[in-house]
């Protein structure tokens, strides 16, 4: 009971930032301002990139799944090491400093 | 050991895994070209499931700093509790957008949906966001990742190659 309450408070938070952010974006004016396309249908992101639902391979050889799966994993580590690095840094020093 | 002890270490052991699985579908749901975009929509829409576990399990840290936010809370703490808001917030716009754009899971459903150019680069800009945002989590609960690797994963594997090396010496 306990935790259906907690999924039910997480559920109402989430709901309230999806409302106010689909309030947001169309009392923006985008959708009126956007060309207007026939129901249902839908016109490619860019062309030629998507045919029936699926996304092409943009030319990159079998390893352009591979760049962008390591190109995120990249940007993550870079984050980890930028804040970690330096914390551990002083974290030695200041026990150098105690221990001497 | 005792029960509390045994519980808190199966809880920990609960949090890696669900971690661990959120971190991956991330990392593949992130890459919309690799996986093919059904895979992308409906990974996302599961990955749903394991952040509200993620969360659930995270509860108490939750409901105890928000009590304490305004009064005596470490600066590390105050950035931690700020940045997972806005991870949840950005999260929550990155879902919402990728089911206002979606081309598998809504249409599947038989949901359509008003086309809104806006959606997208609402999508593109929050998912960039969140990557940047995911790593800065990640960073702050480094301590954690490393500690909870070595005691669950390197630690046990250690034992069992240790295991099977006295094994092999007396065999």
């Amino acid at each position: 009971m306990k935790t259906l309450g907690r999924i039910l408070i997480i559920l109402a938070v989430m709901s309230l930032v999806m409302g106010i952010t689909y309030a947001a974006v169309n009392a923006g004016g985008s959708s009126s301002a956007a060309p207007q396309f026939q129901e249902g249908r839908r016109p490619p992101f860019r062309e030629g990139q998507f045919e029936g639902g699926e996304r092409h391979e943009r030319g990159e050889g079998g390893g352009g799944w591979m760049f962008g799966l390591i190109k995120n994993v990249g940007v993550i580590a870079v984050l980890v090491t930028l804040i970690v690095l330096p914390k551990s840094i002083r974290r030695k020093r200041r026990r150098i400093a105690a221990a001497s | 050991m005792s029960e509390i002890q045994s519980s808190s270490k199966n809880l920990t052991r609960v949090k890696l895994t669900v971690d661990l699985v959120i971190f991956f579908a991330f990392l593949i749901a992130m890459d919309p070209r690799s996986s093919g975009i059904a895979v992308h929509e409906w990974l996302a829409t599961a990955a749903l499931a394991a952040l509200i576990v993620h969360l659930l399990l995270s509860w108490d840290w939750i409901v105890q700093i928000s009590r304490r936010f305004v009064g005596k809370v470490n600066l590390q703490t105050r950035i931690n509790y700020i940045l997972n808001w806005l991870l949840f917030i950005d999260g929550s716009v990155m879902m919402l957008s990728g089911f206002m754009i979606s081309e598998a899971v809504f249409p599947s459903l038989g949901i359509k949906v008003p086309v809104n150019f806006a959606w997208r680069s609402l999508h593109d800009m929050t998912a960039n966001l969140f990557l940047l945002l995911l790593g800065l989590h990640t960073a702050l609960h480094w301590g954690w990742v490393v500690d909870t690797f070595k005691r669950y994963i390197f630690k046990p594997l250690g034992r069992l190659v240790s295991f099977r090396r006295r094994k092999d010496v007396t065999a």
